[in-house]
């Protein structure tokens, strides 16, 4: 798979080029800032972008992945970030949530789970980080329904919104298939979501009712 | 004794006379004004009346050096001179200030009422001279027309009687004119000190410039810790985790992960650095010691190229600016040191008006060069946090002047 990574640190740009090629990908381009990575949009299957890089350090990451998928709708990317913010979260997901991944920077030292999430982001698929999930569940009221959900629901919840399929969710959990798939059953009746399929519509779905 | 005293009384007579005479312009300046009162109704009243203001002003700190010196003391001015920026905004508030309000009663005042009373106490001593001479002319004058101060002086019987006269005008001038002295000093200097509500009110409104400039100044510094935190010790220990990863990874697949373990304790030690850099910058020791002009002339002191410092005027300045200015110095003279091959080298830090400039002006090759990432680039970077301004003026052959404008807002 053709990779474009784009991060203004040098160590970090070499090390994740390193880290990437290392685990079988093809590294086509490794640049420092949003537009390079553009020049190199066509090479590439999917890119790797740090939000802040030159000239204003703030989020042109996040500039460039927009124009990246108005220019190739669809065109998966991976954000990293040095801290995660729910809103930048829902400035990524304004736009369809397919090819869409958003995680913290330090994410890349569990290498096989960040490869993971960058497969399933070149699939087309949502990785959210857990952080942002966290951030959205610490934010609900007292009174709302997803206090009513059980500890272990609940965990199956944040798994989803971090776009894990039912079969990794069993995997991290520990349980097996038909559990999870009850769970999320009992979830979404009791947020009153309508049931959707696995993907990143669910992710989707989830987010948006978290975010409301 | 009594010459003291005809000396002190004479003072107040030349005083008056002369007060005499500026009362006169001031009349003319009070008729001034009256004419402005309808051209206030056209727009073109906007332009005349902050330059009459202005001139008001200058009139009025006229007679406060005036009565001031004959009081022996000084007589305060208003905090707020004329106003530095020409905006017909500003200029129209300098001339509806309170302080333009209260120089117009003192004109009021000081036209026409003092006019009569210094008039009327510098004539006194001239009527009793008149009055002893009557007696030797009063025959001379025509009958139909006597003298006829203060009553008509129409035979000898009369005109002895003058010198009684004269002693009255005398006793009244000796007494009335130090006293009108007095009375037009007093007067005058109260009205002329500016009023403590608004020299209170003007300075609130200075304090609260120099507190929102020191407010900026601090979130700029927040701004720079915070970049300074990211770029540095957070990327590299993203990259520490990263390279720990990558070894995890190679001794799972049975391979070698040592070089990648060595890589994260690089990182790690960089990381550790750029910690104790940032730490460092945030406020360095030696300005909490020393201050900022004992900092800096520890910095002078330390330069391997002669190093000259003039200080002048800082008062206090927000702690973020003043560890700004101290490493822009260090900055500089670091550069100097290293790449100028100068001789000796100046740094100035003045105050002038509401901005900090800090100025370093080295005699050696010149050449300097602005590189992204480098220490002129650093310091640039410091300096537009502050919504400042830096010049870099250095031709091939030197010298190198690095000239930097901080708003201190002091």
């Amino acid at each position: 798979m053709r990779i474009v990574i784009a991060e203004d640190d040098t160590l970090l740009r070499e090390g994740l080029a390193l880290l990437l090629r290392s685990e079988g990908f093809d590294v086509v381009a490794a640049v420092d800032n949003g537009d390079d990575f553009l020049a190199h949009l066509d090479e590439a299957d999917a890119a790797v972008l740090d939000v802040r890089m030159p000239p204003t350090h703030t989020s042109e990451g996040l500039k460039a992945a927009a124009e990246a998928r108005a220019r190739r709708p669809g065109f998966p990317v991976l954000v990293l970030s040095a801290y995660v913010e729910d809103r930048y979260a829902g400035e990524l997901l304004a736009r369809g949530a397919d090819g869409l991944g958003y995680l913290l920077k330090e994410r890349v030292g569990k290498v096989a789970a960040f490869v993971d999430a960058l497969r399933r982001v070149a699939a087309g698929g949502t990785v959210m980080d857990p952080e942002v999930i966290s951030q959205l569940m610490s934010r609900r009221r007292a009174d709302d329904p997803v206090q009513s959900l059980t500890p272990r629901e609940r965990e199956v919840l944040g798994l989803m919104a971090e776009g894990l399929d039912n079969g990794s969710i069993a995997e991290r959990l520990v349980v097996t298939e038909t559990a999870v798939s009850k769970h999320i059953g009992n979830i979404f009746a009791k947020l009153g979501l309508a049931a959707s399929d696995s993907g990143h519509r669910r992710v989707l779905a989830v987010l948006a009712y978290l975010r409301s | 004794m009594t010459s003291d005293r005809l000396r002190a009384w004479a003072r107040s007579w030349r005083f008056l006379a002369a007060e005499a005479g500026a009362s006169a312009v001031s009349t003319g300046f009070f008729m001034g004004f009256l004419l402005l009162v309808p051209l206030m109704l056209l727009t073109g009243g906007i332009f005349v009346l902050p330059e009459a203001a202005r001139l008001l002003r200058r009139w009025a700190e006229r007679a406060r050096v005036r009565i001031g010196s004959f009081r022996g003391t000084t007589i305060p001015g208003p905090r707020s001179q004329e106003p530095a920026d020409r905006t017909i905004d500003a200029r129209l508030r300098f001339a509806f200030s309170r302080q333009t309000g209260r120089e117009l009663g003192w004109l009021t005042l000081h036209a026409l009422p003092t006019l009569l009373v210094t008039l009327v106490c510098i004539v006194l001593p001239l009527g009793a001279l008149n009055s002893l001479l009557v007696p030797g002319y009063w025959f001379l004058v025509p009958e139909d027309d006597p003298i006829g101060a203060p009553y008509p002086v129409t035979s000898w019987g009369l005109a002895a009687t003058m010198p009684l006269v004269a002693v009255a005008y005398a006793v009244l001038a000796w007494f009335l004119i130090p006293a009108a002295a007095r009375a037009v000093t007093g007067v005058s200097a109260r009205l002329l000190t500016p009023d403590r509500r608004s020299e209170l009110r003007a300075r609130v409104d200075s304090l609260t410039l120099s507190r929102a400039a020191a407010l900026d100044a601090h979130g700029a510094e927040l701004r720079r810790i915070e970049r300074d935190l990211h770029d540095g010790a957070q990327n590299r220990l993203v990259s520490v985790v990263m390279m720990m990863g990558l070894a995890e990874r190679a001794f799972e697949t049975g391979g070698d992960g040592l070089p990648q373990l060595r890589s994260a304790q690089a990182a790690a030690t960089e990381a550790l650095a750029g910690l104790r850099r940032t730490v460092h910058d945030i406020y360095p020791p030696i300005l909490d010691e020393l201050g900022l002009e004992g900092a800096l002339a520890s910095l002078a002191g330390r330069s391997v190229v002669p190093c000259t410092l003039a200080v002048d005027g800082i008062g206090r300045v927000p702690a973020a600016l003043e560890s700004a200015t101290y490493f822009l110095v260090a900055e500089a003279l670091n550069n100097v040191n290293k790449y100028s091959a100068a001789s000796a080298v100046r740094v100035r830090v003045a105050v002038d008006g509401p901005q900090l400039v800090v100025e370093v002006e080295d005699d050696g090759r010149g050449g300097a060069v602005e590189r992204p990432g480098g220490g002129l680039a650093g310091m640039r970077r410091r300096v537009e946090a502050f919504e400042g301004r830096m010049t870099v003026v250095s031709p091939e052959g030197g010298p190198t002047n690095v000239r930097a404008e901080l708003a201190c807002g002091s």
